[in-house]
């Protein structure tokens, strides 16, 4: 009875995990959505206005003109392209649900970020509960994680190695694989998705993990390629099974 | 000690990416000083094309942490006071992202700082943190001898406590977030709780605005109370995860 309670425990959690974040997703949506449109707008026409006097460019004018684009790559809107650009937004269903996910594990790329005074006071309290959720959700994946080092360490056991021993060569086991699985496989398959160099992956996959997530790189964020349809998904997994080894790391 | 060892190796790292970043850095901004300065003198044959390789030009250079205002570009970000900055946002990791290593040295050195760091900013940050607690069952103690309360005691002291993190953590920092930096109250406890929680964004840093001008206690004081209040918060987090567990 207790097994079972344990099992159902966990399926809510995991449940209540991730209906914590689409609900977040779609509240942040709701809440910038409309302010990105009018910025969109703005540096439209401000590009507009540009264009038809730049016969007449001055010194000031051009100083003017870098300022406003500046302003506008802050908000996160940037004016290249031609109108089509306006249907995309950064803030769809599908970024908003990483944007959430960002939130909660801590990692605040920053690549995406709330404008609106709502956006900022909801994405406050959404990591205030959102946080702790997230922390015991990690604890119940290192715990599947952990269950694998024990499983090893029974199976060494039975064959007559000595505690000691088996407590060093499980901890190796651990971290090697944990680097493998989680720092280099992943590098060499963001070569391929992303273009970026070895170490960059390396990088990056290191910057992510830590949590520190300076967002000078990000997955999935280059206009120019294509992306296969579960590569963000593959990607949150990736992070999930990879912040509970670091978590699990800590903990031995 | 492990204050002092904390704060020397802050300083370590500071010192380190400021040599390695800067040199890079000093170079793109003369690179793109010129193409400024080409682009202007040849304005008169501007035409779409150019604008968009111009607009190109721009959201690479603010991407790499550039922007050019009048005829110098901003001030060098990885000045000893930014990288000091810079290694305490990767050590806590909140990483802003605003300023980031981008010589391939720079990373590596960054990786391997903020390996060691990070656990040695934990292992502070649990010390505070029991610290706090201490203070705050010594107080209970206190008040149950002085006024026999038993049980009440210890929840009045938590409570008490809750408030006071709260008011000087993020209730009150962003009063002087709106003057010195001229941000709004809320984004003002926008901030404060981002950079609390370690998320981060970067979207909001300090001391950050060409246009103001900052006394010399103010980045000190910030980075006392991002260290404290994040002791803070994160007894307030493993709180609710009790609670959640």
């Amino acid at each position: 009875r207790a097994m079972c309670s344990g099992k159902l425990q966990t399926a809510l959690l995991v449940a209540g995990y991730f209906v914590y974040l689409l609900v977040g997703a779609a509240v942040f949506q709701a809440l910038e959505r409309t302010a990105e449109r009018q910025e969109k707008m703005a540096a439209a026409q401000m590009k507009e206005a540009f264009l038809q006097n730049f016969t007449q460019l001055t010194v000031a004018e051009m100083e003017q003109f870098m300022k406003n684009l500046i302003e506008a790559i802050q908000n996160g809107v940037y004016p290249v392209g031609n109108e089509s650009q306006f249907e995309e937004s950064n803030w769809d269903f599908s970024n908003s649900f990483f944007f959430a996910g960002t939130v909660v594990s801590t990692i605040g790329y920053g690549t995406l970020h709330p404008k609106t005074v709502g956006g900022q006071i909801f994405c406050v309290f959404f990591a205030l509960f959102g946080i702790p959720l997230n922390i015991v959700f990690l604890h119940r994946v290192g715990k599947m994680l952990s269950l694998l080092c024990k499983k090893l360490g029974k199976f060494l056991y039975e064959k007559g190695m000595r505690k000691k021993k088996i407590k060093f060569l499980t901890l190796l086991f651990f971290l090697a694989t944990g680097i493998l699985v989680f720092l280099c496989l992943p590098s060499v398959f963001f070569q391929i998705t992303e273009g970026w160099s070895y170490s960059e992956g390396i990088y990056f996959a290191f910057i992510t993990l830590s949590t520190i997530g300076f967002g000078d790189y990000v997955v999935g964020k280059q206009s120019d390629r294509k992306y296969f349809s579960y590569y963000r998904v593959l990607v949150a997994i990736w992070i999930i099974f990879g912040l509970a080894w670091i978590a699990l790391l800590f903990n031995l | 000690m492990l204050l002092a060892a904390y704060v020397g190796y802050l300083g370590l790292g500071a010192a380190v990416l400021q040599a390695l970043e800067r040199p890079a850095e000093v170079q793109a901004a003369q690179h793109l000083l010129r193409e400024h300065w080409e682009l202007l003198t040849n304005h008169t044959c501007l035409q779409g094309l150019a604008l968009q390789r111009l607009i190109e030009g721009i959201i690479q250079a603010y991407k790499s942490g550039i922007t050019l205002q009048g005829n110098t570009t901003s001030l060098g970000r990885w000045d000893y006071s930014g990288s000091f900055f810079f290694s305490i946002s990767a050590i806590t990791t909140i990483g802003y992202g605003n300023l980031s290593p981008s010589t391939v040295v720079g990373r590596i050195f960054c990786i391997v700082f903020a390996l060691f760091g990070i656990p040695l900013n934990l292992v502070l940050l649990n010390e505070i943190g029991q610290l706090m607690l201490l203070g705050v069952q010594h107080c209970a103690h206190r008040l149950e001898e002085v006024f026999h309360w038993q049980n009440k005691a210890s929840f009045l002291m938590k409570t008490c406590a809750l408030v006071t993190g709260l008011l000087l953590f993020l209730l009150l920092p962003p009063l002087l977030f709106s003057d010195k930096e001229g941000w709004s109250y809320e984004e003002g406890f926008y901030y404060s709780f981002i950079t609390l929680s370690t998320i981060g964004f970067g979207d909001y840093v300090i001391g950050m605005n060409p246009d103001r001008t900052y006394p010399s206690w103010y980045k000190n004081v910030i980075s006392l109370w991002i260290l404290f209040g994040m002791a803070w918060l994160a007894l307030v987090i493993k709180f609710c995860i009790n609670i959640l567990e």
